[in-house]
Protein backbone atom coordinates (compact mmCIF):
# COMPACT_ATOMS: atom_id res chain seq x y z
CA UNK A 1 0.00 0.00 0.00
CA UNK A 2 2.84 2.25 1.24
CA UNK A 3 4.44 1.81 -2.20
CA UNK A 4 2.05 2.82 -4.50
CA UNK A 5 1.14 5.61 -2.57
CA UNK A 6 4.68 6.69 -2.97
CA UNK A 7 5.09 6.51 -6.21
CA UNK A 8 1.44 8.31 -6.90
CA UNK A 9 2.78 11.15 -5.09
CA UNK A 10 6.18 10.82 -7.12
CA UNK A 11 4.26 11.10 -10.16
CA UNK A 12 1.91 13.98 -9.52
CA UNK A 13 4.39 15.78 -8.51
CA UNK A 14 6.58 15.49 -11.79
CA UNK A 15 3.50 16.10 -13.71
CA UNK A 16 2.09 18.88 -11.96
CA UNK A 17 6.08 20.11 -11.81
CA UNK A 18 6.20 19.20 -16.33
CA UNK A 19 3.18 20.95 -16.48
CA UNK A 20 3.88 24.39 -14.19
CA UNK A 21 7.34 24.27 -16.07
CA UNK A 22 5.54 23.86 -19.43
CA UNK A 23 3.57 26.51 -18.62
CA UNK A 24 5.49 28.94 -17.62
CA UNK A 25 7.79 28.61 -20.38
CA UNK A 26 6.11 27.21 -23.61
CA UNK A 27 2.13 27.35 -23.74
CA UNK A 28 2.54 31.30 -24.63
CA UNK A 29 4.09 31.02 -27.90
CA UNK A 30 1.25 28.84 -30.56
CA UNK A 31 1.62 25.81 -31.99
CA UNK A 32 4.13 25.96 -35.22
CA UNK A 33 6.84 23.31 -36.61
CA UNK A 34 9.48 26.40 -36.08
CA UNK A 35 11.30 25.99 -32.47
CA UNK A 36 14.89 26.27 -31.16
CA UNK A 37 16.13 22.32 -31.11
CA UNK A 38 18.07 23.20 -27.55
CA UNK A 39 15.71 25.14 -25.41
CA UNK A 40 12.20 23.66 -27.49
CA UNK A 41 10.75 27.42 -27.26
CA UNK A 42 8.63 27.30 -29.93
CA UNK A 43 8.01 30.66 -33.08
CA UNK A 44 4.97 31.97 -33.19
CA UNK A 45 6.02 32.51 -36.95
CA UNK A 46 3.17 30.41 -39.03
CA UNK A 47 0.81 30.40 -42.13
CA UNK A 48 0.68 34.35 -43.18
CA UNK A 49 2.38 35.56 -39.95
CA UNK A 50 5.69 36.66 -40.82
CA UNK A 51 8.66 38.35 -40.41
CA UNK A 52 9.71 42.11 -42.13
CA UNK A 53 11.62 42.14 -45.20
CA UNK A 54 15.15 41.73 -44.83
CA UNK A 55 14.82 39.28 -41.81
CA UNK A 56 17.67 36.82 -40.67
CA UNK A 57 16.73 32.80 -40.20
CA UNK A 58 13.93 33.01 -37.70
CA UNK A 59 16.22 30.50 -35.14
CA UNK A 60 18.48 33.69 -34.98
CA UNK A 61 16.01 36.38 -35.45
CA UNK A 62 14.60 36.54 -31.67
CA UNK A 63 18.47 36.44 -29.92
CA UNK A 64 19.43 39.44 -32.66
CA UNK A 65 16.33 41.36 -31.91
CA UNK A 66 16.59 44.04 -29.31
CA UNK A 67 12.78 45.14 -29.60
CA UNK A 68 13.35 48.68 -30.00
CA UNK A 69 10.24 48.57 -32.56
CA UNK A 70 12.00 51.14 -34.87
CA UNK A 71 11.12 49.19 -37.79
CA UNK A 72 7.37 49.55 -37.32
CA UNK A 73 7.99 53.33 -36.47
CA UNK A 74 9.34 53.71 -39.82
CA UNK A 75 6.77 51.69 -41.57
CA UNK A 76 4.95 54.11 -43.70
CA UNK A 77 1.62 51.34 -44.03
CA UNK A 78 1.95 51.09 -40.30
CA UNK A 79 1.45 47.02 -41.22
CA UNK A 80 4.68 45.75 -38.92
CA UNK A 81 2.70 44.68 -35.71
CA UNK A 82 4.78 42.98 -32.65
CA UNK A 83 4.02 40.24 -30.53
CA UNK A 84 3.40 40.88 -26.54
CA UNK A 85 3.71 38.32 -23.91
CA UNK A 86 0.74 36.69 -24.68
CA UNK A 87 1.23 35.82 -28.15
CA UNK A 88 4.78 35.55 -28.53
CA UNK A 89 5.91 34.71 -24.84
CA UNK A 90 9.92 35.22 -25.04
CA UNK A 91 9.31 35.90 -28.55
CA UNK A 92 7.61 39.25 -27.12
CA UNK A 93 8.38 42.68 -28.65
CA UNK A 94 9.65 41.40 -32.04
CA UNK A 95 8.08 42.02 -35.23
CA UNK A 96 5.66 40.38 -37.31
CA UNK A 97 3.86 41.03 -40.31
CA UNK A 98 0.19 40.02 -40.51
CA UNK A 99 -0.49 39.60 -44.42
CA UNK A 100 -4.58 39.27 -43.93
CA UNK A 101 -4.20 42.07 -42.36
CA UNK A 102 -2.16 44.68 -44.17
CA UNK A 103 0.61 42.85 -46.56
CA UNK A 104 3.98 44.19 -46.68
CA UNK A 105 4.44 46.49 -49.49
CA UNK A 106 8.03 46.13 -50.04
CA UNK A 107 9.18 50.02 -49.52
CA UNK A 108 12.32 48.87 -47.68
CA UNK A 109 12.23 51.57 -45.33
CA UNK A 110 12.63 49.09 -42.27
CA UNK A 111 15.80 47.21 -43.04
CA UNK A 112 17.66 50.83 -43.02
CA UNK A 113 17.16 51.45 -39.13
CA UNK A 114 17.16 47.93 -37.86
CA UNK A 115 20.39 48.46 -35.14
CA UNK A 116 21.31 44.90 -34.63
CA UNK A 117 21.33 43.40 -38.00
CA UNK A 118 17.69 41.42 -37.51
CA UNK A 119 16.78 43.10 -40.61
CA UNK A 120 19.89 43.07 -43.08
CA UNK A 121 19.81 45.46 -45.67
CA UNK A 122 18.89 44.15 -48.99
CA UNK A 123 17.25 44.79 -52.66
CA UNK A 124 13.49 44.46 -53.04
CA UNK A 125 14.25 41.35 -54.79
CA UNK A 126 15.98 39.70 -52.56
CA UNK A 127 13.26 39.74 -49.65
CA UNK A 128 12.40 36.12 -48.72
CA UNK A 129 10.14 36.74 -46.32
CA UNK A 130 7.50 33.64 -47.32
CA UNK A 131 6.73 31.75 -49.93
CA UNK A 132 3.29 31.70 -51.91
CA UNK A 133 1.49 28.75 -52.23
CA UNK A 134 -1.37 28.21 -53.84
CA UNK A 135 -4.41 26.29 -53.33
CA UNK A 136 -5.56 24.69 -56.54
CA UNK A 137 -8.94 23.26 -54.59
CA UNK A 138 -10.47 26.44 -54.03
CA UNK A 139 -8.55 29.04 -56.30
CA UNK A 140 -11.06 30.58 -58.51
CA UNK A 141 -8.73 30.14 -62.35
CA UNK A 142 -7.72 26.58 -61.32
CA UNK A 143 -11.56 25.53 -60.86
CA UNK A 144 -12.74 27.26 -63.96
CA UNK A 145 -14.89 24.02 -64.82
CA UNK A 146 -16.86 25.10 -61.77
CA UNK A 147 -17.14 28.87 -61.38
CA UNK A 148 -16.15 29.72 -64.67
CA UNK A 149 -14.03 32.62 -64.38
CA UNK A 150 -10.37 33.55 -64.90
CA UNK A 151 -9.58 35.50 -61.87
CA UNK A 152 -5.92 36.93 -62.23
CA UNK A 153 -6.03 38.90 -59.40
CA UNK A 154 -2.71 37.45 -57.57
CA UNK A 155 -1.42 38.36 -61.06
CA UNK A 156 -2.25 41.81 -61.87
CA UNK A 157 -1.35 42.53 -57.48
CA UNK A 158 2.14 41.16 -57.69
CA UNK A 159 5.07 43.47 -57.79
CA UNK A 160 6.57 41.22 -59.73
CA UNK A 161 3.99 39.83 -62.07
CA UNK A 162 5.55 37.50 -64.42
CA UNK A 163 7.90 36.88 -62.49
CA UNK A 164 6.93 35.52 -59.03
CA UNK A 165 3.99 34.38 -60.43
CA UNK A 166 2.92 33.28 -64.03
CA UNK A 167 -0.10 32.19 -65.88
CA UNK A 168 0.18 29.37 -67.81
CA UNK A 169 -2.65 28.94 -71.03
CA UNK A 170 -5.70 28.15 -69.25
CA UNK A 171 -4.91 31.47 -67.31
CA UNK A 172 -4.45 29.66 -63.66
CA UNK A 173 -2.19 31.18 -61.79
CA UNK A 174 1.75 29.39 -60.32
CA UNK A 175 4.30 30.74 -58.06
CA UNK A 176 8.06 30.45 -59.62
CA UNK A 177 9.37 29.70 -55.53
CA UNK A 178 12.90 31.07 -57.11
CA UNK A 179 11.53 34.40 -57.26
CA UNK A 180 8.39 34.96 -54.73
CA UNK A 181 9.43 37.74 -51.86
CA UNK A 182 6.52 36.23 -49.78
CA UNK A 183 5.49 40.13 -49.43
CA UNK A 184 2.19 38.78 -49.36
CA UNK A 185 -0.21 41.23 -51.39
CA UNK A 186 -1.81 38.30 -53.21
CA UNK A 187 -2.87 36.79 -50.36
CA UNK A 188 -4.37 39.73 -49.49
CA UNK A 189 -6.31 40.57 -52.05
CA UNK A 190 -7.15 37.01 -53.40
CA UNK A 191 -10.94 36.62 -53.81
CA UNK A 192 -11.70 32.95 -53.06
CA UNK A 193 -12.52 33.87 -49.33
CA UNK A 194 -15.79 35.95 -51.45
CA UNK A 195 -17.23 32.52 -52.16
CA UNK A 196 -19.37 31.36 -49.05
CA UNK A 197 -18.39 27.09 -49.80
CA UNK A 198 -14.77 28.89 -48.71
CA UNK A 199 -15.44 29.36 -45.34
CA UNK A 200 -13.36 32.42 -45.39
CA UNK A 201 -10.10 30.71 -46.80
CA UNK A 202 -7.96 32.40 -49.29
CA UNK A 203 -6.67 30.37 -52.14
CA UNK A 204 -3.78 31.56 -51.55
CA UNK A 205 -1.40 31.46 -48.23
CA UNK A 206 2.17 32.67 -47.07
CA UNK A 207 3.88 29.97 -45.58
CA UNK A 208 7.39 30.99 -43.95
CA UNK A 209 10.48 29.81 -44.87
CA UNK A 210 12.08 27.38 -42.49
CA UNK A 211 15.57 28.20 -42.83
CA UNK A 212 16.40 30.29 -45.04
CA UNK A 213 18.51 30.15 -48.42
CA UNK A 214 18.66 32.91 -49.97
CA UNK A 215 19.74 31.61 -53.66
CA UNK A 216 21.87 34.10 -56.36
CA UNK A 217 19.28 35.66 -57.43
CA UNK A 218 19.61 37.27 -60.84
CA UNK A 219 18.61 40.70 -60.66
CA UNK A 220 19.89 41.23 -64.65
CA UNK A 221 16.71 38.25 -65.67
CA UNK A 222 13.98 39.98 -63.00
CA UNK A 223 14.65 43.61 -64.71
CA UNK A 224 14.68 41.79 -67.98
CA UNK A 225 11.16 39.97 -67.71
CA UNK B 1 23.86 79.47 4.87
CA UNK B 2 21.18 80.67 2.36
CA UNK B 3 19.47 78.14 0.09
CA UNK B 4 20.88 78.36 -3.72
CA UNK B 5 19.24 80.54 -5.77
CA UNK B 6 16.63 78.89 -8.37
CA UNK B 7 18.29 78.86 -11.11
CA UNK B 8 21.85 77.90 -9.48
CA UNK B 9 20.37 74.70 -8.88
CA UNK B 10 21.74 71.74 -10.72
CA UNK B 11 18.62 69.60 -10.12
CA UNK B 12 16.53 72.48 -12.23
CA UNK B 13 18.35 71.25 -15.24
CA UNK B 14 17.82 67.78 -14.30
CA UNK B 15 14.09 67.86 -14.29
CA UNK B 16 14.09 70.03 -17.42
CA UNK B 17 16.56 67.21 -19.69
CA UNK B 18 14.09 64.40 -17.85
CA UNK B 19 11.15 65.89 -19.03
CA UNK B 20 12.77 66.67 -22.35
CA UNK B 21 13.67 63.17 -22.61
CA UNK B 22 10.57 62.03 -21.61
CA UNK B 23 8.75 63.87 -24.17
CA UNK B 24 11.21 62.45 -27.08
CA UNK B 25 10.35 58.97 -26.32
CA UNK B 26 6.49 59.72 -26.21
CA UNK B 27 6.23 62.30 -28.65
CA UNK B 28 7.80 60.02 -31.43
CA UNK B 29 5.29 57.66 -31.96
CA UNK B 30 3.29 60.45 -32.43
CA UNK B 31 5.13 62.22 -34.67
CA UNK B 32 6.16 59.11 -36.70
CA UNK B 33 2.30 57.82 -36.79
CA UNK B 34 0.45 61.16 -37.69
CA UNK B 35 3.05 63.13 -39.32
CA UNK B 36 5.36 60.27 -41.04
CA UNK B 37 8.15 62.22 -39.57
CA UNK B 38 11.05 59.54 -39.38
CA UNK B 39 13.59 61.88 -38.05
CA UNK B 40 14.13 60.43 -34.43
CA UNK B 41 12.54 56.79 -34.26
CA UNK B 42 12.34 54.43 -31.17
CA UNK B 43 12.93 54.28 -27.56
CA UNK B 44 15.94 53.91 -25.15
CA UNK B 45 16.35 50.02 -26.49
CA UNK B 46 17.82 52.03 -29.34
CA UNK B 47 17.06 55.50 -30.68
CA UNK B 48 17.90 56.97 -34.09
CA UNK B 49 17.75 60.71 -34.03
CA UNK B 50 18.85 61.40 -38.12
CA UNK B 51 21.68 59.19 -38.87
CA UNK B 52 22.80 58.82 -35.36
CA UNK B 53 22.00 55.44 -33.68
CA UNK B 54 22.57 54.84 -29.76
CA UNK B 55 21.97 51.14 -28.64
CA UNK B 56 21.38 50.81 -24.94
CA UNK B 57 24.91 49.10 -24.12
CA UNK B 58 22.77 45.78 -21.78
CA UNK B 59 20.29 45.24 -24.81
CA UNK B 60 23.10 45.19 -27.31
CA UNK B 61 25.33 43.20 -25.29
CA UNK B 62 22.61 40.34 -24.69
CA UNK B 63 21.76 40.36 -28.16
CA UNK B 64 25.28 39.78 -28.62
CA UNK B 65 25.27 36.80 -26.18
CA UNK B 66 22.70 34.81 -27.55
CA UNK B 67 23.13 35.34 -30.75
CA UNK B 68 27.13 35.15 -30.56
CA UNK B 69 27.05 37.52 -33.45
CA UNK B 70 28.41 40.78 -33.88
CA UNK B 71 27.12 43.47 -35.72
CA UNK B 72 28.89 46.48 -36.23
CA UNK B 73 26.22 49.55 -36.50
CA UNK B 74 24.96 47.70 -32.72
CA UNK B 75 28.35 47.83 -31.55
CA UNK B 76 29.00 51.70 -32.76
CA UNK B 77 25.67 52.24 -31.36
CA UNK B 78 26.73 51.48 -27.91
CA UNK B 79 30.15 53.18 -27.97
CA UNK B 80 27.99 56.71 -26.59
CA UNK B 81 26.29 55.42 -24.14
CA UNK B 82 29.29 53.27 -22.51
CA UNK B 83 31.75 56.31 -23.13
CA UNK B 84 28.74 58.16 -20.92
CA UNK B 85 28.70 55.62 -18.48
CA UNK B 86 32.32 55.50 -18.09
CA UNK B 87 33.06 58.98 -17.76
CA UNK B 88 29.68 60.28 -15.74
CA UNK B 89 28.55 56.66 -14.11
CA UNK B 90 24.53 56.14 -13.91
CA UNK B 91 23.69 59.65 -15.54
CA UNK B 92 21.39 57.62 -18.13
CA UNK B 93 19.34 56.69 -15.10
CA UNK B 94 18.77 60.05 -12.90
CA UNK B 95 19.31 62.10 -16.15
CA UNK B 96 17.39 60.26 -18.84
CA UNK B 97 15.32 57.14 -17.90
CA UNK B 98 11.26 57.79 -18.18
CA UNK B 99 10.53 55.68 -15.15
CA UNK B 100 13.15 58.25 -13.10
CA UNK B 101 10.61 61.07 -14.39
CA UNK B 102 7.67 59.13 -13.37
CA UNK B 103 9.03 58.52 -9.93
CA UNK B 104 10.10 61.66 -9.93
CA UNK B 105 6.58 62.94 -10.88
CA UNK B 106 4.90 60.39 -8.27
CA UNK B 107 7.06 62.40 -6.09
CA UNK B 108 6.33 65.43 -6.62
CA UNK B 109 2.91 65.01 -6.59
CA UNK B 110 3.06 63.22 -3.19
CA UNK B 111 4.53 66.91 -2.02
CA UNK B 112 1.93 68.73 -2.69
CA UNK B 113 -0.16 66.96 -0.30
CA UNK B 114 -0.89 68.85 2.62
CA UNK B 115 0.60 68.73 5.87
CA UNK B 116 2.03 65.00 5.30
CA UNK B 117 3.80 66.08 1.77
CA UNK B 118 7.36 66.25 2.83
CA UNK B 119 7.20 63.48 5.06
CA UNK B 120 5.89 61.81 2.08
CA UNK B 121 8.37 63.31 -0.62
CA UNK B 122 11.30 62.27 1.58
CA UNK B 123 9.68 59.43 2.87
CA UNK B 124 11.75 56.48 5.08
CA UNK B 125 12.34 53.33 3.46
CA UNK B 126 10.31 50.76 4.80
CA UNK B 127 12.86 47.37 2.78
CA UNK B 128 16.18 47.53 3.03
CA UNK B 129 18.44 45.44 0.90
CA UNK B 130 22.37 45.11 0.71
CA UNK B 131 23.63 47.48 -1.72
CA UNK B 132 24.94 44.60 -3.51
CA UNK B 133 21.63 42.83 -4.71
CA UNK B 134 22.35 45.14 -8.00
CA UNK B 135 24.86 43.16 -8.76
CA UNK B 136 23.35 39.74 -8.37
CA UNK B 137 20.23 41.42 -10.84
CA UNK B 138 22.71 42.17 -13.43
CA UNK B 139 23.98 38.33 -13.05
CA UNK B 140 20.77 36.78 -12.77
CA UNK B 141 19.67 38.62 -15.56
CA UNK B 142 22.62 37.77 -17.73
CA UNK B 143 22.43 34.09 -16.33
CA UNK B 144 18.58 33.66 -17.33
CA UNK B 145 18.97 35.29 -20.62
CA UNK B 146 22.06 32.79 -21.76
CA UNK B 147 20.04 29.74 -20.69
CA UNK B 148 16.93 30.23 -22.21
CA UNK B 149 18.58 30.97 -25.03
CA UNK B 150 16.79 34.76 -25.86
CA UNK B 151 17.95 38.04 -24.57
CA UNK B 152 15.18 39.20 -21.90
CA UNK B 153 15.70 42.69 -20.83
CA UNK B 154 14.64 43.56 -24.21
CA UNK B 155 10.83 42.76 -23.75
CA UNK B 156 10.38 43.54 -19.60
CA UNK B 157 12.89 46.56 -19.42
CA UNK B 158 10.77 49.23 -17.92
CA UNK B 159 12.09 52.34 -19.64
CA UNK B 160 12.08 50.27 -23.00
CA UNK B 161 8.27 49.56 -21.99
CA UNK B 162 7.11 53.57 -21.43
CA UNK B 163 8.35 53.80 -24.61
CA UNK B 164 6.47 50.56 -26.14
CA UNK B 165 3.52 50.99 -24.55
CA UNK B 166 2.92 54.53 -25.99
CA UNK B 167 3.67 53.44 -29.49
CA UNK B 168 1.38 50.64 -29.09
CA UNK B 169 -1.32 52.90 -27.72
CA UNK B 170 -0.26 55.45 -30.59
CA UNK B 171 0.11 52.57 -33.84
CA UNK B 172 -2.18 49.56 -32.64
CA UNK B 173 -4.50 51.37 -30.10
CA UNK B 174 -4.20 48.80 -27.12
CA UNK B 175 -1.90 48.19 -24.88
CA UNK B 176 0.03 45.62 -23.89
CA UNK B 177 0.14 42.84 -20.52
CA UNK B 178 3.49 44.23 -19.63
CA UNK B 179 2.19 47.53 -19.29
CA UNK B 180 1.75 46.11 -15.64
CA UNK B 181 5.99 45.94 -15.20
CA UNK B 182 5.83 49.59 -15.04
CA UNK B 183 2.78 50.04 -13.06
CA UNK B 184 4.76 47.56 -10.55
CA UNK B 185 8.11 49.59 -10.26
CA UNK B 186 6.19 52.52 -9.65
CA UNK B 187 4.13 51.03 -6.48
CA UNK B 188 7.50 49.73 -5.50
CA UNK B 189 8.73 52.94 -5.26
CA UNK B 190 6.04 53.47 -2.63
CA UNK B 191 7.82 50.99 -0.21
CA UNK B 192 11.46 51.94 -1.01
CA UNK B 193 12.02 55.50 -2.66
CA UNK B 194 13.69 54.04 -6.80
CA UNK B 195 13.58 50.52 -4.95
CA UNK B 196 13.70 49.41 -8.45
CA UNK B 197 17.00 51.73 -9.37
CA UNK B 198 18.16 50.46 -6.54
CA UNK B 199 18.58 46.68 -6.13
CA UNK B 200 17.04 44.91 -9.47
CA UNK B 201 17.99 46.95 -12.49
CA UNK B 202 20.59 45.06 -14.52
CA UNK B 203 20.76 48.10 -16.64
CA UNK B 204 21.46 50.20 -14.27
CA UNK B 205 23.71 47.92 -12.51
CA UNK B 206 25.94 47.89 -15.80
CA UNK B 207 26.17 51.18 -16.09
CA UNK B 208 27.36 50.99 -12.26
CA UNK B 209 30.14 48.92 -13.09
CA UNK B 210 30.68 50.75 -16.58
CA UNK B 211 31.42 53.86 -14.40
CA UNK B 212 33.52 52.59 -11.11
CA UNK B 213 36.42 54.76 -11.92
CA UNK B 214 34.17 57.56 -13.37
CA UNK B 215 35.27 61.42 -13.22
CA UNK B 216 32.21 63.00 -12.33
CA UNK B 217 31.76 62.46 -9.09
CA UNK B 218 30.06 64.34 -5.88
CA UNK B 219 33.10 65.18 -3.57
CA UNK B 220 32.05 65.30 0.20
CA UNK B 221 34.53 68.13 2.30
CA UNK B 222 34.78 67.79 5.37
CA UNK B 223 35.92 70.70 6.49
CA UNK B 224 32.75 72.81 5.43
CA UNK B 225 30.15 69.89 7.05
CA UNK B 226 27.78 70.55 9.55
CA UNK B 227 26.52 67.36 10.14
CA UNK B 228 23.09 68.23 9.38
CA UNK B 229 22.39 64.79 7.74
CA UNK B 230 19.86 66.25 5.16
CA UNK B 231 21.93 64.75 2.16
CA UNK B 232 21.02 61.44 3.81
CA UNK B 233 17.51 62.23 3.80
CA UNK B 234 17.31 63.95 0.20
CA UNK B 235 19.05 60.53 -1.45
CA UNK B 236 16.75 58.62 -3.64
CA UNK B 237 19.06 56.20 -3.34
CA UNK B 238 19.40 55.48 0.13
CA UNK B 239 23.11 56.46 0.31
CA UNK B 240 24.84 58.15 3.09
CA UNK B 241 26.53 61.42 1.17
CA UNK B 242 27.71 62.82 4.98
CA UNK B 243 30.27 59.27 4.84
CA UNK B 244 31.52 60.15 2.02
CA UNK B 245 29.37 57.26 0.04
CA UNK B 246 28.89 59.65 -2.72
CA UNK B 247 32.06 58.17 -4.47
CA UNK B 248 30.81 54.86 -4.36
CA UNK B 249 29.61 53.02 -7.80
CA UNK B 250 26.34 53.12 -6.04
CA UNK B 251 25.76 57.06 -6.51
CA UNK B 252 23.86 57.88 -9.82
CA UNK B 253 24.77 61.80 -9.73
CA UNK B 254 21.54 63.00 -9.45
CA UNK B 255 22.63 66.32 -7.56
CA UNK B 256 19.83 66.26 -5.42
CA UNK B 257 22.12 65.88 -2.49
CA UNK B 258 24.32 68.53 -3.98
CA UNK B 259 21.38 71.00 -3.40
CA UNK B 260 20.23 70.37 -0.48
CA UNK B 261 23.37 70.67 1.62
CA UNK B 262 23.27 73.95 3.29
CA UNK B 263 26.90 74.70 3.62
CA UNK B 264 27.83 73.57 -0.18
CA UNK B 265 30.12 70.67 1.77
CA UNK B 266 29.00 69.11 -1.32
CA UNK B 267 29.82 69.45 -5.17
CA UNK B 268 30.34 68.01 -8.37
CA UNK B 269 34.02 67.39 -9.04
CA UNK B 270 35.53 66.28 -12.63
CA UNK B 271 38.09 63.56 -11.21
CA UNK B 272 41.83 63.97 -12.90
CA UNK B 273 43.33 60.73 -13.98
CA UNK B 274 45.26 62.29 -16.68
CA UNK B 275 42.23 61.03 -19.11
CA UNK B 276 40.84 64.51 -19.63
CA UNK B 277 43.99 66.90 -17.72
CA UNK B 278 42.60 70.12 -16.72
CA UNK B 279 44.60 73.65 -16.32
CA UNK B 280 46.67 73.23 -13.23
CA UNK B 281 45.06 76.35 -11.14
CA UNK B 282 41.48 74.41 -11.27
CA UNK B 283 43.08 71.26 -10.57
CA UNK B 284 40.60 69.06 -8.53
CA UNK B 285 38.00 72.38 -8.03
CA UNK B 286 36.32 73.08 -11.73
CA UNK B 287 32.75 72.25 -10.49
CA UNK B 288 30.47 71.12 -13.23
Amino acid sequence: MKRERKTDRREFLKVTLGAFMGGALFSSCSLSDLKNPKTMVKSPIKTNILRPPGAVSEEHFAQKCIRCGRCGEVCPYHCIKYFDVKTGGVFSGTPYIDVMEKPCYLCMKCVYVCPTGSLVPCAKEEVRMGVAVINRQICVSWQQDKTGLMCKTCFNVCPFSGVAIKIDHDFRPYIVEEYCTGCGICAYSCIADTYPENNGKKAIVIQPIKWKKIKEIKLEDIKKS
Amino acid sequence: MAKKSFFKRITLWRYLFLTLCFIVVIGNPFTNYYWDINFIQGWFQSIGIGNLWVVSPLEGLESILTAKFFYMPSLVGMVIPVTLAFLMGRVFCSWMCPIEFLSLLTDKILGFIPKWGKDLKYRKDLVRFAKYTLWFALVAELMITMIIGYPMFVWWSPPGLVGRETMFYVFYKHITIEAVIVVVVLLMNLITRRMFCRYFCPLGALLALIGKKRQLVIEYNASKCVGCKICDKRCPMGIKPSVGESQTVYCWNCAECVDACPTSALKFVWRDRGFITLPKGTKGESAV
